[in-house]
């Protein structure tokens, strides 16, 4: 069985995105295993002389590496990821490259009715940075839009299209990471690359 | 004009933080930019609003407080990075002092890109509903390989790229003005501010009538005020109330306190009223703001204090009428605030200029002489004020054919300034 890393892309107590990863969670269990990752503990990223990053950022890194793919729940704030997100996605391309050619698959879900689409599209453009180079699963938008009443109190999915269209979008990324497997090509070319990127010298 | 100018790097090795110190200091004739720091805010989260805080309401005053607003942001992964998208969110929350403000994206990075594509991430985040700050179109500012871009002394090197900067700029001093101008309603938001003294304060005296010629005889019973030899605790000192007036009626200058409830509560009575600069007299102390001017200063009253009040500025200068070439008498209004940063009052005090002058002339043996280059306008103070001086002052009108004959210099400087 596949084993995701889904990262809960909000710092909140109270999140739906938390709450969608918990219910593919449940839904998907008899298909993959899905572990949840919570980023809310991580500080605001800084960089040091010593290139220091904190002890969770790198097991958090570890479990990635350790994965055959990557679930990303985001939240948007001011039409774009949150900073804790951005932050946790700095901490992990920081001397350390977890994300290299790993699957990805996005997911968003927001009060309003539009569920996180600007987020989303920002969030493509960074994990296609060279110091992260996700493969991000192409042609896939899952956005749970008036996300405060999409789940009922046993915290499942109430409209069926909804559900339909996520379990579709799963079945893809469980090919997208069987076909990602075969297309290892460039892997190891990526990711001598990610670690000699440096967003201060580029020489 | 005034602005303030963050970088978005929180990096102790900024060169975001760079270009902006260049630009304030290279730029500094034409504008006024206050750099500040994000250093200390916290990572954004909902569950634990600080924005009441000091860190965030510092700089939610300063943005406030100024006229348009100067990011400078490097790019992480694609982006901006995280401390600034922080501050942003902080920034659009429960608070919105980035709302309708005009705002200037310059960016540097390491290599060519000169971060084109978080500049791209940074104007979609400034226009959304939370944030609604108006970024100046088009025209940027990508410095690129920024590592070879200035000299040691922490200025560019390169002509262009400064003459560059410096169009931009000017565009957006224009684009400034033109925002701030759309949003009339906050250009009449002055005429809000109270004179009557109707909003107490929590240092207010209250149920004693502010008219009372024995006003501070009546809030002295009324607080169980000390006097005399009492010791009174300050930062940083230990006075009695004896020696603390002592103190204050010997400075050299007229001070005046007004509370943030525009009460006039205190001035240091240094003689009697018809001898001083600006007449004082005791039985005026606990008026309101409206019982010590006349009608026609009124509006300035309110256009000072709401500059100050709202931090648009922190201190206001204006020479008053009567002054002459052996007089230059200037009344000056600096904003006081509290350890939270939250406005306190005004501290006004007044001074003749020309003793000073006078006798700096005298230990230096020199002597004044007109400027034949001179493009003061000697009316700036009061004018800024919004006072009705017009006239484009020629300060040099009554010295231009003897410029060496010192007693002809007669600047007028009195035009304008309604207020006394």
């Amino acid at each position: 069985m596949k084993k995701f890393i889904a990262i809960v892309g909000s710092n909140s107590k109270n999140s739906t995105n938390r709450n969608l990863l918990k219910y593919m969670q449940k839904h998907f269990k008899s298909e993959a295993d899905i572990q949840l990752a919570e980023i809310k503990d991580l500080p605001i990223f800084k960089k040091s002389p010593e290139k220091t990053v904190p002890e969770y950022a790198i097991e958090l890194a570890n479990d990635i590496e350790a994965a055959d793919g990557v679930i990303i729940g985001t939240p948007e704030y001011d039409h774009s990821i949150p900073a804790a997100l951005s932050s946790a996605l700095a901490w992990l391309s920081y001397g350390q490259h977890p994300f290299v050619d790993k699957p990805v698959m996005i997911t968003g879900a927001s009060y309003g009715s539009l569920g996180s689409s600007r987020a989303q599209s920002q969030l493509r453009q960074i994990l296609d940075s060279p110091e992260i180079k996700a493969r991000i699963m192409p042609s896939s938008e899952f956005l749970l839009g008036h996300s405060l009443e999409a789940f009922d109190d046993d915290g499942n999915l109430k409209d069926d299209d909804t559900i339909k269209q996520l379990e579709g979008l799963f079945e893809d990324f469980l090919k997208f990471v069987a076909i990602s497997e075969q297309l290892g090509g460039a892997t190891a070319a990526n990711m001598e690359e990610a670690r000699n990127f440096n967003w201060e010298d580029n020489k | 004009m005034k602005l303030v100018g963050i970088a978005g790097s929180i990096a102790e090795q900024s060169y975001n933080r760079m270009l902006l110190k260049f630009i304030a200091a290279h730029f500094s004739d034409q504008v006024d930019v206050e750099i500040l720091d994000i250093n200390d805010i916290p990572m954004f989260n909902q569950d634990n609003d600080i924005s009441q805080g000091d860190a965030l309401q510092y700089i939610a005053r300063k943005i406030e407080g100024a006229d348009g607003v100067i990011l400078a942001t490097p790019e992480h992964n694609h982006t901006v990075p995280a401390a600034l998208k922080s501050l942003i969110e902080w920034l659009s929350y429960s608070i919105h002092p980035l709302d309708g403000k005009p705002v200037w994206i310059v960016g540097a990075s390491y290599y060519t890109q000169g971060s084109s594509r978080a500049q791209l991430h940074l104007r979609q985040i400034l226009e959304s509903p939370g944030v609604g700050a108006i970024s100046l179109p088009g025209n940027e500012v990508l410095l690129g390989n920024v590592k070879e871009a200035f000299d040691a002394d922490g200025n560019l090197k390169d002509e262009g790229t400064i003459n560059f900067i410096h169009s931009t700029l000017n565009k957006f001093l224009k684009f400034v003005k033109l925002i701030n101008h759309v949003d009339q309603e906050d250009d009449d938001a002055w005429k809000n501010e109270d004179l009557e003294a109707n909003h107490p304060v929590d240092t207010s005296v209250t149920n004693v009538d502010k008219n009372a010629k024995d006003w501070v005889e009546q809030a002295a019973v009324k607080t169980n005020a000390v006097d005399g030899k009492a010791y009174v605790k300050l930062d940083r000192g230990l006075l009695t109330v004896d020696q603390l007036n002592w103190f204050l009626k010997t400075m050299p200058i007229e001070l005046t306190y007004v509370d943030d409830n525009n009460q006039f509560i205190y001035y240091n009575k240094t003689m009697e009223g018809k001898k001083m600069l600006a007449s004082r007299t005791p039985d005026q102390v606990g008026d309101k703001m409206t019982d010590v001017h006349p009608p026609r200063a009124i509006p300035n009253v309110k256009r000072v204090i709401h500059q100050l009040r709202t931090g648009q500025k922190d201190l206001v200068a204006m020479p008053v009428p009567g002054n002459n070439a052996t007089k230059h008498v200037m009344h000056y209004y600096k904003a006081m605030h509290d350890e939270d940063g939250s406005y306190r009052g005004v501290n006004e005090w007044v001074l003749d200029l020309w003793p000073i002058v006078s006798s700096y002339l005298k230990m230096t043996g020199k002597m004044l002489v007109d400027d034949p280059n001179n493009q003061v306008d000697a009316n700036a103070g009061a004018s800024q004020a919004g006072a009705a001086a017009s006239a484009d002052t020629d300060a040099s009108a009554g010295a231009s054919e003897s410029a060496e004959e010192t007693e002809t210099v007669d600047v007028d400087a009195n035009s304008g300034a309604s207020e006394s």
